[in-house]
């Protein structure tokens, strides 16, 4: 136990690993009992998460740090380095609950090959939790590869027709991004004399001005790719339609998180000044991703389709708050990262649920399904309002922040960006609206050949045991958004403090009245979205 | 002959093999029908136990650090180093040809005689400087291979491949001879280190006859890794010899050329100053166009065995890369990336025996859905393609990883990009392999046949297939130990490199 205490994010990051190679062991014939194992991992995994790394405070200080040095080749030291921190503890947190989440929301929905699926699950939780943790760029860079190998398979085995052509593209399309990017890795490893990002990050400053560009641009693909950026997400609808639900939910869930966490960790901290300066096309890119997401959302005829644009239209609000340099689009950008993975998990789910019963996904197959299934479409309707981004619920806080942030940022294009991303929240509204009205209103739609669809059962037990804790967090993530928030709060100031990010704009009528009082308001009473909106007057 | 210990312990690594070979080509005169099985057996094990002698011998030199001599044979760390190479390769392609031979219906005894003496040859080349030993070695390796590749006369186009293999190979050999023959007219001696020096000191180091001589001999080297423009023979090559003797030629024949090649130019050459920085320039236009043409053919293949070729010749622009950078950490990168590729190329040809895919049915539809059957072959299946395509936590990423540090740190970033871009290309045909083994389902007509055909039973291939794959796991997680402790010891105390 001694081993325990002093190596709690090793057990965490590879424990999932060593279950995966036990299931793998295990012969075919016992695909159910493995099913069952690897659940019970992943959720003791979960609980041991929420033990290990809850309640140290939110002083934004790191909470559990493991580090040594690892191995020296070709003269560059890596270092065996994990840690978790401000910025990335409810990323963690919501890659430990999504994996058993999803292993039981996707029950029954595989029918062979169960145990293999579960393994490739469990190591693809390694990679996910690996690369969130590791503080060493190789160390990082390694978890963020190997990622790429479960998720394959889990496209390309347990996929839908096209799922060949999806995990291909997917994999090499990741691929490419990041194989230019360890180029600019081994250029500036070289230059530090080492992988730590701290030391890169002063290696940097020494280098040209075009250089630090050059080597962001190559740190900004990789990332933009897993985001994915607009024009870099072509890879998302393929992989997301064709991948099992399992597979779409921790894709969107986590994967995609990987994408901002990079640049929020590593791509801005080493690069601060090339960051800055390339702020506006990123801007400009996110705003293309968030109404083209969300315009090409409208017309899809297959709602996982329609789920899966959605995605690109709402990390394009992550980015944009990222790119705003404020604390407050930047926050927006952490929690809207945590909705992102709750809301669009939670769809894809639900569209699983109802693939599993219907078959079918295309939304004109279906029409009054309301009727049929009360409960299902309660659920549905909660995660549709918090995709659209109503009050109350999760999605209002995060995109209203990240606008927010784009308006008051220093930058001269924030408040045109600002006004055309809110459109796609707008846009937002207009597609899931419509998609929810003509899947759940109206008459029921009846196959032609059979004369009914297979919606004859509402959810079960198990999948309302899923969708509770989901709903759950929507609304505490709507309502008390500073829960999940505080303790990136101190790293995200001191981030953008090193950065030398442009003091953001005020537009206030009365400027005197409200410079000063900052300290002053502080008090939290009744309003939970205000505390963090004020840090914006630091 | 009164020879000292130290000039034994030079030759006793190249004699084990020698004898081990005389011995089996005398087993397999023996034509009784009734004792063929244990004639059989005995050959193999004969071949075994010469390739473990000399794997005994060598890390036991390895563990004293002697490096003995005999007159102009070093038997170094770098030679120690080729050795166990060269024999573990040896090994693994008796235990995989146990069984191909057996699927093949094709027992003989002079398959495994020929390999022993080309083992013996292959030590031989790559531990010496002297012109006339390298000749030496390099004909005694490579004219059994010829043969080798042709070994299955029951196969047309096996005979068509060996045969193409040979003229080629003659042409190359004779090349080598040539640019020998130039540098000894020159300089008055047939120790290519001592040329150098004599030839730097007569003022004829840039002199175009000097230049001549070096490409010419370069030419030898070339052909041997199979880069292109010299790459002609080797997927037909390939596609004609049995499975294991492909696996052999690709690791064995590649490795110690390239290590001959680090021991001459880099080395031996040093004095010749612009020698060395011309052929730098010209290996790395030939490793771009090898990287590219060995790339983008081998999208296109249908025969894993024709692409797993055009795989080897991409590999060898890769390595070619490390002598670009031309740094002693990228030689160490070399010598490391060697041993991963010995047991990624070793564990890929291996496989197809392992599946039991025999004469011409070997193309990628002829694997599909094997993965499923033989769980523990898919798995090494998707470590060892996945390390060939560079990807982490397998050892080939840190082979690449190695070289192309090494490419940017001596300012060849433009060279590292089109490597990595290289490599995200060999990743489509890598999992291609993959596709079909795991997201293809086989066709009906497949499905058929396999009812039909008695299940495959290639035990010894399979235990070889295993142990390749944990090779290049280990290379992935005790990449240090091994660039370090092995590759780099080798470099050290052979050449005096990085000291």
């Amino acid at each position: 136990m001694t081993w325990l205490n002093s190596h709690p994010l090793t057990f965490l990051v590879f424990a999932p690993t060593l279950i995966g190679f036990l299931i793998m062991a295990l012969p075919h014939s016992l695909g159910r009992l493995s099913r069952m194992l690897g659940f019970m991992g992943a959720l003791a995994v979960f609980v041991l998460s929420l033990a290990w790394l809850l309640g140290h405070g939110s002083t934004g200080a790191t909470i559990l740090v493991e580090r040594a040095p690892w191995f020296t080749l070709v003269g560059l030291p890596v270092d065996y380095h994990l840690a978790v921190d401000g910025l990335n503890l409810w990323l963690v947190l919501l890659t430990t609950f999504l994996v058993p989440l999803t292993m039981l929301g996707t029950w029954n929905s595989l029918k062979d090959r169960i145990g293999t699926f579960a393994a490739l699950f469990l190591l693809l939780e390694t990679g996910m939790l690996g690369a969130l943790m590791a503080q060493d760029l190789f160390f990082f860079y390694l978890f963020w590869e190997a990622m790429l190998i479960p998720m394959y398979f889990m496209i390309g085995v347990w996929g839908g027709d096209e799922r060949r052509y999806a995990a291909n593209k997917f994999f090499l399309y990741t691929l490419s991004g990041s194989l230019l990017w360890l180029v600019a890795l081994l250029y500036l490893a070289n230059k530090a004399g080492g992988f730590n990002p701290i030391l890169m990050g002063q290696a940097a400053t020494t280098l040209p001005f075009s250089v630090q560009c050059w080597l962001f641009i190559s740190f900004a693909v990789a990332f933009a790719i897993k985001v994915p950026l607009f024009p870099l997400h072509t890879w998302l609808p393929d992989a997301h339609v064709q991948a099992p639900t399992a597979g779409s939910v921790i894709l969107a869930g986590v994967l995609l998180k990987l994408g901002g966490y990079g640049f929020l960790r590593f791509a801005i901290p080493i690069f601060p000044a090339a960051a800055m300066h390339y702020a506006k096309p990123l801007a400009l890119l996110s705003v293309i991703a968030i109404v083209y997401g969300a315009l090409v959302a409208m017309v899809q005829r297959d709602i996982k389709k329609l789920v899966a644009y959605s995605s690109v239209s709402h990390m394009g609000f992550v980015m944009l708050g990222l790119a705003s340099f404020t604390v407050i689009g930047t926050q927006g950008a952490m929690l809207q990262m945590l909705n992102h993975g709750i809301s669009t998990g939670a769809l894809f789910l639900l569209v699983g649920m109802v693939y599993d019963r219907a078959h079918t996904r295309m939304i004109a197959d279906f029409g009054g399904v309301a009727v049929k299934m009360p409960v299902f479409t309660a659920f549905f309707l909660i995660v549709t309002l918090s995709s659209i981004g109503l009050p109350l619920t999760n999605g209002f806080v995060g995109e209203f922040w990240i606008l927010n942030g784009a308006f008051l940022s220093g930058f001269g294009w924030g408040r045109l960006y600002a006004s055309l991303a809110t459109s796609g929240v707008l846009l937002g509204a207009v597609y899931m609206l419509w998609m929810f009205k003509r899947v759940f209103w109206g008459p029921e739609n009846k196959d032609p050949d059979s004369g009914t669809h297979h919606l004859h059962s509402d959810l079960n037990a198990r999948e309302v045991a899923v969708l509770l804790p989901l709903v759950v967090l929507i609304l505490w993530m709507g309502i008390h958004p500073r829960t999940f928030v505080a303790v990136s709060e101190a790293p995200v100031v001191n981030l953008l403090r090193e950065a030398n990010a442009p003091p953001v704009r005020t537009f206030v009528l009365k400027p005197a009245v409200h410079q000063a009082p900052a300290a002053h308001e502080a008090g939290p009473e009744g309003h939970a979205a205000e505390p963090a909106a004020h840090e914006v007057h630091r | 002959m009164n020879l000292t210990p130290s000039q034994w312990a030079a030759l006793l690594p190249l004699l084990y093999p020698v004898i081990g070979g005389c011995l089996v080509a005398l087993m397999s005169l023996d034509k009784d029908q009734a004792t063929t099985k244990w004639i059989r057996a005995a050959m193999y094990g004969t071949a075994l136990l010469a390739v473990g002698a000399t794997f005994w011998y060598l890390t036991d030199l390895w563990t004293t650090g002697s490096q003995p001599a005999f007159f102009q044979l070093h038997m170094d760390r770098l030679a120690q180093f080729t050795g166990i190479f060269v024999v573990v390769a040896a090994a693994l392609t008796i235990l995989q040809g146990w069984d191909h031979f057996h699927q093949e219906g094709w027992v003989k005894g002079e398959t495994l005689a020929l390999l022993l003496f080309s083992v013996s040859g292959m030590m031989l080349f790559a531990s010496t400087t002297h012109f006339v030993t390298l000749f030496l070695g390099l004909e005694l390796f490579s004219i059994p291979l010829y043969a080798l590749v042709g070994t299955v006369r029951a196969r047309s186009e096996s005979a068509e491949g060996g045969m193409k293999y040979f003229l080629t190979g003659a042409v190359a050999s004779s090349c080598f001879l040539m640019g020998g023959v130039i540098i000894y007219g020159l300089s008055g001696t047939l120790d290519l280190a001592i040329a150098a020096p004599v030839l730097a000191a007569k003022g004829l180091g840039t002199d175009p006859l000097v230049l001549v001589g070096a490409a010419l001999l370069l030419l030898g080297f070339l052909f041997k890794v199979s880069a292109v423009p010299f790459h002609q023979w080797t997927p037909d090559a390939y596609e004609a010899s049995p499975h294991p003797i492909a696996g052999f030629m690709s690791v064995a024949t590649k490795g110690v050329a390239f290590i001959a090649l680090l021991r001459i130019f880099p080395v031996a050459f040093k004095d010749l100053g612009v020698v060395g920085v011309k052929m730098q320039a010209v290996l790395a236009v030939l490793a771009v166009v090898t990287l590219v043409l060995g790339n983008l053919t081998a999208l296109v293949q249908t025969n894993v065995k024709r692409m797993l070729a055009y795989s080897s010749i991409s590999h060898a622009g890769y390595l070619m890369l490390g002598f670009v950078a031309g740094t002693p950490a990228a030689f160490n990168g070399v010598l490391f990336y060697l041993v991963i590729y010995l047991a990624m190329n070793m564990g890929a040809f291996g496989l197809l025996t392992a599946f039991g895919l025999v004469g011409e049915k070997t193309t990628f539809d002829d694997l599909r859905g094997l993965g499923w059957k033989r769980p523990a072959m898919g798995v090494s299946a998707a470590i060892i393609m996945l390390s060939l395509a560079g990807i982490p936590p397998m050892g080939g990423f840190y082979g690449k990883y190695m070289i192309f540090r090494e490419l940017v740190a001596t300012g060849h970033v433009g060279m590292a990009i089109l490597g990595v871009l290289a490599s995200l290309v060999s990743a489509y045909y890598y999992l291609r392999f993959l596709v079909a083994l795991f997201l293809q389902s086989p066709g009906a007509e497949a499905e058929r046949l396999a009812s039909d055909r008695p299940l495959v039973h290639a035990p010894l291939a399979g235990a070889s297939v295993l142990v390749c794959a944990a090779i290049v796991m280990a290379g992935g997680f005790l990449q240090a130990f091994l660039a370090n402790g092995f590759a780099r010891r080798a470099l050290v105390d052979g050449l005096g490199l990085l000291r």
